[in-house]
């Protein structure tokens, strides 16, 4: 028994003395890869740590090569220089990531190799590192199995944030009825009274432009809040509105909305279906087509609430110059100085979301902005010390302080 | 007396205005007075020298999503950045996802691959015009094929010689964007971001001065904005075109402005404190 | 029946709205096989509404029609632009060039369609020149600081601006594109972030409202 030991020894000590006079040097081996299911992701990627080399030099350049077979069939998977990718690069928070610069952490993302769902399947990974293009270190193959988790860690300020807004939200629209709120006037809101009073005078139409939204766009619902109040007013002074449409589900929903006012108003009577028309779902149709309108009956008022593009400035334009009292309200921030050169009033964004609280006066609807005032709070505050002390962390050397504090209110 | 006189200046019919404009704009469209366009701003020169460092060879992407509303301004944007493309010798690929740009398209390669005797499925590829951006521009970071298996002539994409070795994000060398939409966002947001691919854009001057965040951050390299930045493209890649040309009319227009805001400012001054 | 009306929707909304947050915090391949199921019914909704759209569209033009109200002359081309387009997009299945030849689509869409949209995005040059004339007055100090910003932008601008900016101001030694560019990046990019988050907290709380049923006038109100 131990002779034939002593044979084989001595044969494989033979056979390294060959490799040895052979044109390469055994390519040494890189310990300690881990390959982990990438967390907090769908399940398509997995990540591979190992420590860094100290001998490495700026020539040095890692392959990493996966596969997703038993044997073989290695296709490369990524390529970079040895002082890229670092445990440091890792795009995630001190909470859900402890990743140091001295290890190489690199995130492979299967379906772009392999196509689409690779959650559930064994992968095998490998890593070597070249030199100058020859092969210098290799590791073992590991087995890796990405799966699709269930909660974003990296998230986890985000979703902090969002409930104790929801909290404040519940509290204070549970508070709402106890007592009286005060609220800052808005001129424009405070405008449609007089605007629609002097369309009833006059004789003439209101048009209300609901803009070139979706249903999906916050300025559009807002918007369609606000259309109930004003046709509500407009449905007790006995006046006339037209209501021109860009998206067809949009003008489903206002019908049903300005249908309501009028009930409401108790004059189910006047009501007809054609207040609410449908004009094009093209935008400079649409605007070429409500700015025809607006020159040839010369309307009172118009009012702009919603999502605007381009067609801003045309609809206010020719709105003006007819001699309309213009009120304009949306949140689209390069829009803003469209309206306010063109309109006599002009509602910025939140002013608009408020709009329809405003107006109903419902004790819940202006309680939530309360809300709206706490966030901006939480904001004014963060902001301020978040300057404080990121200057204060720089001026110091606090790096992980400094990194802390950048952490905390990053979006992941 | 006088105060009267010029309170009618306010009251001005705007068709004067109009008409006013129109001269200063049609006259050096006629006839080029040939102002010089002194200064490259530098978001435009990022994006030249982005493009300048691609290896030729590299596959170059261009999403084309302007319609003929914004043609003055966008399409010798496109033009130059093609130009430039193909005189580096990288290969085009197109896409779009506005309806109305698949003729201005046509009408870029109908003229630009001639002059560098580029081949259509060689050089470069155009693919036919998807609607619903969003899921093309994910699909595209898995396999592009997924959603573009035909270019726009039914000619089958993976065998056309132009897309050797381009399966994704990860095998293009920059993105270039060029529309009057916020198509621009969405490649900043779901491509640029998630893929780890450069995105250039090129916008209208009126959306340009919202891009100044992602400039900031470098999630866009570059920037061309308006028919200025075409005209800045044109000089940097020293090809006049229809940018430059209407370089003279943007010049006069600006200025137009400025005299008329500062007419109607005096005149206010004037009445006031006379 | 105010089940069936009101109670059911505001399940829809709340459930619905619930999810998709939670997809926000859950990776999971059922969270975006859901997302992308979510988009798809949209799309599906979209389609139907759009013949609404058409219908409505044609209803209230033919009503101006018949009552020949001012105007009914303009309501014919609604009629005649939309069988002008749709009948020759049905004969060639919707394609615009056939065999490298315009089709009768292509043709007005490209002569028509694109002369008349490049029409109406170029009158907004117009309209910008004459409200710069009418309304901007320097009348309070802010608008004066205003006046001053618009007018080193304006004049960065173009070329012959620039000119006349290291002409009038070259001994500053500052460029007009080195002002422009602070001016862009610093009071405005402030500006408009304050103007941002304002409107994005003003939109968490709206969805809110709606996911929790507090805010239904969408829906009509009882």
């Amino acid at each position: 028994m131990i002779k034939y030991k002593a044979i084989l020894t001595l044969f494989l000590s033979l056979l390294s003395v060959n490799a040895a006079f052979s044109a390469e040097p055994a390519p040494a081996v890189i310990s300690g890869l881990t390959a982990v299911d990438m967390p907090y992701d769908v399940g398509n990627a997995v990540m591979l740590r190992w420590a860094i080399n100290p001998s490495d030099t700026p020539d040095t350049v890692y392959v990493v090569h996966a596969s997703s077979q038993q044997a073989g069939a290695w296709v490369e998977a990524d390529r970079f220089s040895a002082s890229a990718k670092t445990g440091d690069d890792i795009e995630l928070p001190f909470w859900a990531w402890d990743g140091s610069a001295m290890e190489h952490a690199v995130k492979v993302e299967l379906n772009n190799i392999f196509g689409e769902s690779a959650a559930g399947s064994v992968f095998r990974f490998k890593v070597s590192a070249l030199e100058k293009g020859l092969l210098k270190a290799e590791s073992a193959p590991v087995p890796a199995t990405p799966v699709g988790n269930w909660f974003r860690l990296d998230r986890l300020n985000n979703i902090v944030l969002l409930i104790v807004i929801v909290i404040v939200f519940f509290w204070a629209v549970s508070h709402a009825k106890r007592k009286g709120l005060f609220i800052r006037r808005i001129a424009g809101l405070d405008a449609i009274d007089e605007a629609i009073g002097r369309a009833t005078e006059m004789g003439k139409p209101i048009y209300y432009v609901p803009g070139i939204g979706t249903m999906s766009s916050i300025s559009t619902i807002a918007s369609a809040f606000i259309l109930g109040e004003v046709s509500k007013k407009v449905a007790q002074y006995d006046s006339q509105i037209k209501v021109p449409h860009y998206d067809p589900i949009v003008m489903t929903v206002c019908k049903e909305i300005v249908k309501q006012s009028y009930m409401e108003a108790g004059r189910p009577d006047s009501y007809r279906e054609d207040i609410n028309f449908f004009v094009s779902q093209d935008q400079f149709s649409y605007a070429a087509s409500v700015d025809g309108m607006i020159s040839r009956e010369k309307p009172a008022a118009c009012f702009f609430m919603g999502y605007f593009m381009a067609e801003s400035l045309l609809l206010a334009e020719v709105g003006a110059t007819s001699g309309a009292i213009q009120i304009a309200g949306t949140d689209i921030e390069s829009q803003l100085p469209f309206f306010f050169t063109a309109c006599d009033y002009t509602l910025i964004g939140e002013e608009l979301y408020a709009a329809g609280a405003y107006l109903s006066k419902e004790p819940m609807l202006l309680s939530a902005l309360k809300v709206q005032d706490f966030g901006k709070l939480v904001v004014m505050v963060s902001v301020f010390f978040g300057i404080i002390l990121v200057a204060a962390g720089a001026a110091l050397h606090w790096d992980s302080f400094v990194n802390v504090i950048l952490n905390l209110f990053k979006a992941y | 007396m006088l105060k009267e006189k010029l309170e009618k200046f306010f009251k001005i019919d705007r068709r004067w205005i109009f008409l006013l404009l129109a001269i200063v704009l049609f006259a050096p469209i006629m006839k080029p007075i040939g102002l010089p366009n002194k200064t490259i701003s530098r978001d435009a020169q990022n994006a030249y020298t982005f493009m300048d460092n691609i290896p030729a060879g590299s596959f170059v992407l261009f999403s084309l999503d302007y319609d003929p509303s914004t043609r003055p301004e966008l399409h010798p944007q496109a033009m130059a950045m093609v130009r430039h493309a193909f005189k580096r010798d990288l290969r085009v690929g197109v896409v779009t996802f506005i309806a109305g740009s698949t003729g201005l398209i046509s009408q870029i390669f109908a003229k630009v691959p001639g002059e560098y005797n580029k081949v259509n499925g060689t050089d470069y590829v155009i693919f036919p015009y998807q609607a619903n951006y969003a899921a093309v521009m994910t699909q595209m970071g898995s396999d592009l094929y997924g959603i573009y298996d035909k270019d726009q002539d039914g000619r089958d994409a993976r065998t056309l010689p132009v897309m050797k070795g381009v399966k994704n994000y990860k095998d293009m060398a920059l993105v270039v964007d060029i529309t009057g939409t916020s198509i621009l966002d969405q490649w900043v947001a779901f491509v640029g971001d998630k893929f780890n691919v450069p995105v250039v854009g090129g916008v209208t001057a009126i959306s340009q001065p919202g891009y100044g965040p992602y400039l900031q951050t470098k999630q866009l390299k570059g920037l061309l904005g308006g028919m200025k930045g075409a005209a800045e493209y044109e000089s940097l890649i020293k090809e006049p075109g229809k940018g430059t040309s209407g370089i003279d009319s943007l010049n006069l227009a600006h200025l137009l402005v400025l005299i008329l805001i500062m007419t109607s400012n005096i005149i206010l001054l004037i009445i006031r404190y006379l | 029946m105010k089940f069936i009306k009101k109670q059911i929707p505001l399940m829809i909304v709340m459930v619905v709205g619930l999810l998709t947050l939670a997809s926000y915090y859950v990776p999971n391949k059922h969270s975006v096989d859901y997302i992308e199921l979510l988009s798809k019914w949209e799309n599906i909704v979209m389609a139907f509404a759009f013949l609404l759209g058409l219908i409505s569209l044609f209803y209230s033009h033919y009503n101006k029609i018949s009552r020949k109200t001012d105007g009914w002359g303009y309501s014919l081309f609604v009629y005649i632009g939309f069988l002008g387009m749709v009948v020759p997009a049905m004969m060639n299945g919707g394609r615009q060039m056939v065999d490298g030849r315009l089709t009768m689509l292509g043709w007005s869409f490209n002569y028509i369609y694109n002369a008349l949209s490049a029409t109406m995005f170029a009158v907004l040059a117009f309209y910008i020149v004459s409200t710069a004339y009418r309304s901007f007055r320097i009348k309070s100090k802010q608008a004066f600081v205003l006046f001053l910003a618009a007018f080193v932008l304006i004049l960065g601008k173009v070329p012959l601006g620039q000119i006349i900016w290291d002409f009038l101001l070259g001994w500053t030694h500052a460029t007009v594109s080195e002002v422009i560019e602070w001016i862009m990046s610093v009071p405005a990019v402030a500006g408009k972030r304050g103007i941002m988050i304002g409107i994005s907290i003003g939109a968490i709380v709206t969805s809110l409202k709606i996911i929790f049923g507090i805010e239904r006038q969408y829906m009509g109100k009882d």
